[in-house]
């Protein structure tokens, strides 16, 4: 009797969903204002990736005058006129380059493309919950991140340029409207500001859907310690953003009433060619302090959702089940806990009281335990299991390396005493590439070949996808080891013609741009690939059908992502949301290859969590 | 009702793990992380404060004294809308709800007041740093009232062009997304209502 009236629910179920599914999707809904988890993740990914060529391009720009100072290069001045007149590129937009290219990885491409494509994608799918919170405030987060994104990419076509003092916008150089000054410190900083804004909103608007949804909407049986860990991390992600973000968007108020109003928050005592200019009392520093309180914990949000991913797919793809998880949970917590007290790291330099310093390089250093408990779980992880070599499992190893590999330089910089050395050379440039640019991407790469299946119910090409693996691998430490080695070469000249010593980098200098471009090339085949795959990949095979839909595992995972159909279905499960059982690693137990989540604990099995 | 597959669902599973409604939950979040914002402002005002040697000090005017009754008037008016609301006493609910708008204005109106004094006494926003931040303070804190009178309004104008349909009132208070919607609001206003009690506090201190 029970099991009959199951039957009949869950049939009215599936009835109703089909009506919703042909009454409400126009196409307008459906592609352009979804409200649906899995487009806005589509939306986020696609946007990241326009975002991520963007940005690198920029990123070749500023190589070619760094490796060829002295040669021109005349498609330039076709390509980009005034900018770059005799096919030299300007001292004005060489600034600009190295500042959008700072901006946009960081905030729109690592931190809107990351953590918008893989929470809006996992936490419904993975939580077991069939969409988020507040759909509508999702789909806001999405459009205030593109709006913030054309706002940012419309500066690129304004007289004056785009901004051009640094992605950190330190005051007092952008303080001042004046273009005589800086050219990008004109309207290209005030569409800037504009631009961040837009981005802090939709950050906050995502953000608060995230906690919201995984705090409270679990599937019955998903208890925080069955959540994987990608869950995990994006959880403390999203309350990382949203509490350090409005200390950013404070900052650039008072910033923009600086500019606009001539109120001295940051400017004091300013002379510009030899005239006094009005503003008394202010303190640069004030800002720096009120940026580092968003920029550093920003690392965070840039790494922790890239070791999600890559906790998950090691995981997965290795056959095992996750080393010391609740030491992995931990740990992101002690991380997020210290990414709020360890600011002033960055700002060594600036006449910080030395006993002060000694405090923040102390919590700096503290970081490296949560850090270092994590490599070894990964490293764990993977040893003796039977690791399949697929790429998503390459690029995840590669972040294991890559984090190593920038963090070691980390704790280096960290001390206060070292880093007055270090500051602003190209030491760091290679640590914080390496540590949270590099690892990040090759999270997200991971990430993408591993979960595209789920996205588009079709495979990414696995031989483009090795070949990307082993020129993105090999070409980012060409790039960014040599960096380690120039010693005390500043960063964000021009040029070093007129410093003798660091002639003996050029060669250096050179081989870096070299291989910057053929990594940027190596990254378009990522590009064609995951086009291409959209429309003409490998199908995902159905391993079984159920009332008319089709299911397949195509990783062998436990966790809930596939128990729901490959088509995508908006709500995600024809019938009801699975429960859970078990925590989401259970690998190669009881003789099984996989366990997944929803399938029930036999007589006498005790539960992991 | 017309509700999409994914309301539906909220409603059925809204209070599984945290008794709260995901929604109020997000609503929360949205307030520590707005906290985080006039934190950030006021210890920079604490900074320079202890950093400027030409700090000028001043009293601040008695008019915020003013707007804070007048935006705790708001909260209790809007409260009491809301229970009018569950006991489904429209017409009380219409005019309480009309009421917090107008002591909403009225705030507005007394800030504006506040700075036309200061402006008087000589302390424009660009005289003294001192000055600037009473100005930036409340213009960040201004936006996010004029934010809620936006939402309020629009439950205003719903409530007023239904007010001669009684059966479309009553639909009203059998959904619960419309009578969630309205506790988001309330919540809201509180929030910032006490927001500016902590901020009036914290510059009656720091000014006198």
């Amino acid at each position: 009797m029970e099991t009959a009236t199951a039957h009949v629910t869950h049939h009215d179920h599936v009835h109703g969903h089909e009506e919703h599914h042909h009454e409400e999707e126009t196409f307008l809904t459906k592609y352009v204002f979804s409200q649906d988890h899995k487009m806005i993740s589509k939306q986020f990914v696609i946007t990241g990736i326009f975002w991520g060529i963007v940005g690198g391009l920029l990123s070749i720009l500023f190589r070619l005058q760094l490796g060829w100072p002295n040669e021109t290069f005349p498609f330039l001045e076709t390509f980009l006129g005034k900018w770059a007149e005799g096919g030299k590129i300007s001292q004005e937009f060489y600034y600009a380059l190295v500042t959008m290219h700072g901006t946009i990885l960081v905030f729109f491409v690592l931190t809107g493309g990351l953590s918008g494509t893989f929470a809006n994608l996992l936490i419904p799918y993975q939580v077991g919950v069939r969409d988020m919170a507040s759909p509508f405030i999702n789909m806001l987060s999405y459009w205030f991140f593109l709006s913030a994104g054309i706002v940012m990419f419309f500066s690129f076509f304004i007289q004056t340029g785009p901004a051009s003092g640094g992605w950190t916008a330190y005051p007092p150089i952008n303080g001042l409207r004046d273009t005589a000054v800086n050219l990008g410190s004109g309207l290209g900083f005030d569409l800037w500001i504009l631009g961040m804004t837009l981005f802090i909103v939709s950050s906050l608007l995502g953000g608060l859907n995230y906690i919201a949804t995984i705090l409270n909407m679990r599937t019955k049986g998903m208890s925080m310690f069955r959540m994987p860990l990608t869950i995990w991390a994006i959880l403390f992600t999203a309350v990382i953003g949203v509490l350090s973000f409005p200390a950013l968007l404070a900052g650039c108020v008072l910033l923009e009433f600086d500019r606009l109003l001539d109120t001295s928050f940051y400017l004091n005592n300013i002379i510009i060619n030899g005239n006094l200019l009005g503003y008394k009392g202010g303190s640069p520093i004030l800002f720096q302090h009120l940026f580092w309180f968003l920029g550093h914990p920003e690392v965070y949000i840039i790494i922790l959702p890239a070791m999600g991913l890559v906790s998950e797919v090691l995981a997965t793809q290795s056959r095992k089940p996750i080393f010391g998880y609740k030491a992995m949970v931990f740990s992101i917590l002690a991380i997020l806990v210290l990414s709020f007290i360890v600011w002033a790291h960055h700002m060594f330099v600036t006449g910080l009281n030395p006993n002060l310093g000694a405090v923040f390089t102390f919590f700096t250093l503290l970081i490296a335990i949560p850090s270092a408990i994590k490599v070894f779980n990964w490293i764990g992880t993977i040893w003796k299991g039977k690791v399949r070599l697929v790429t998503p499992a390459l690029f995840a190893i590669g972040f294991v390396s890559m984090f190593i590999t920038g963090g070691l330089t980390g704790i280096i910089l960290g001390n206060s005493a070292i880093d007055i050395q270090l500051h602003d050379t190209m030491f760091v440039v290679a640590h914080f590439h390496i540590v949270m640019g590099v690892s990040a991407f090759f999270g997200m790469f991971a990430g993408v070949y591993h979960w595209f299946p789920r996205l588009y119910g079709r495979y990414m090409n696995e031989t483009l996808g090795q070949i990307h693996f082993y020129i993105t691998l090999l070409g980012a430490y060409a790039i960014f080891f040599p960096m380690h080695f120039m010693t005390g070469l500043p960063r964000r000249y021009y040029t070093y013609a007129n410093f003798e010593t660091f002639n003996n980098f050029n060669f250096l200098a050179e081989f870096i741009s070299i291989a910057a471009i053929i990594v940027f090339l190596g990254q378009l085949l990522f590009v064609i690939n995951f086009f291409y795959s959209i429309f003409k990949g490998r199908k995902v095979l159905a391993e079984k059908t159920v009332d008319g839909y089709d299911y397949a595992n195509p990783w062998g995972t436990t966790t809930l992502e596939w128990s729901a159909p490959i088509e995508r279905l908006h709500g995600n499960w024809p019938g009801d949301i699975p429960t859970v059982h078990r925590w989401p690693y259970d690998y190669s137990v009881n003789g099984r290859e996989y366990i997944p989540q929803t399938e029930p604990l036999k007589p006498g099995e005790v539960s992991h969590d | 009702m017309n509700l999409t597959l994914s309301e539906q669902d909220l409603l059925r599973e809204k209070t599984e793990y945290t008794g709260v409604h995901p929604q109020k939950f997000a609503l929360w979040i949205a307030m520590a992380s707005m906290s985080m914002f006039f934190a950030a402002l006021t210890s920079a005002l604490l900074v320079k404060k202890g950093d400027y040697r030409s700090w000028e000090g001043f009293r601040l005017p008695m008019v915020f004294l003013f707007s804070t009754v007048a935006v705790i008037g708001v909260s209790v008016c809007i409260h009491a809308a809301l229970i009018s609301y569950r006991k489904a006493k429209f017409v009380q609910f219409r005019w309480l709800m009309f009421f917090s708008f107008l002591l909403g204005c009225l705030f507005l109106a007394l800030q504006l007041k506040g700075w036309g004094v200061m402006k008087q006494g000589g302390m424009t926003i660009t005289e003294n740093l001192s000055g600037s931040f009473i100005y930036v303070i409340t213009a960040a804190h201004g936006v996010h009232i004029i934010a809620g009178l936006v939402v309020m309004l629009v439950f205003i104008v719903h409530a007023f062009r239904n007010r001669k349909d009684p059966i479309y009132e009553l639909r009203d208070i059998i959904n619960p997304k419309r009578q969630l919607n309205l506790e988001l609001l309330v919540s809201y206003w509180h929030y910032v209502d006490a927001v500016w009690v902590y901020l009036y506090v914290f510059l009656y201190l720091n000014y006198r």
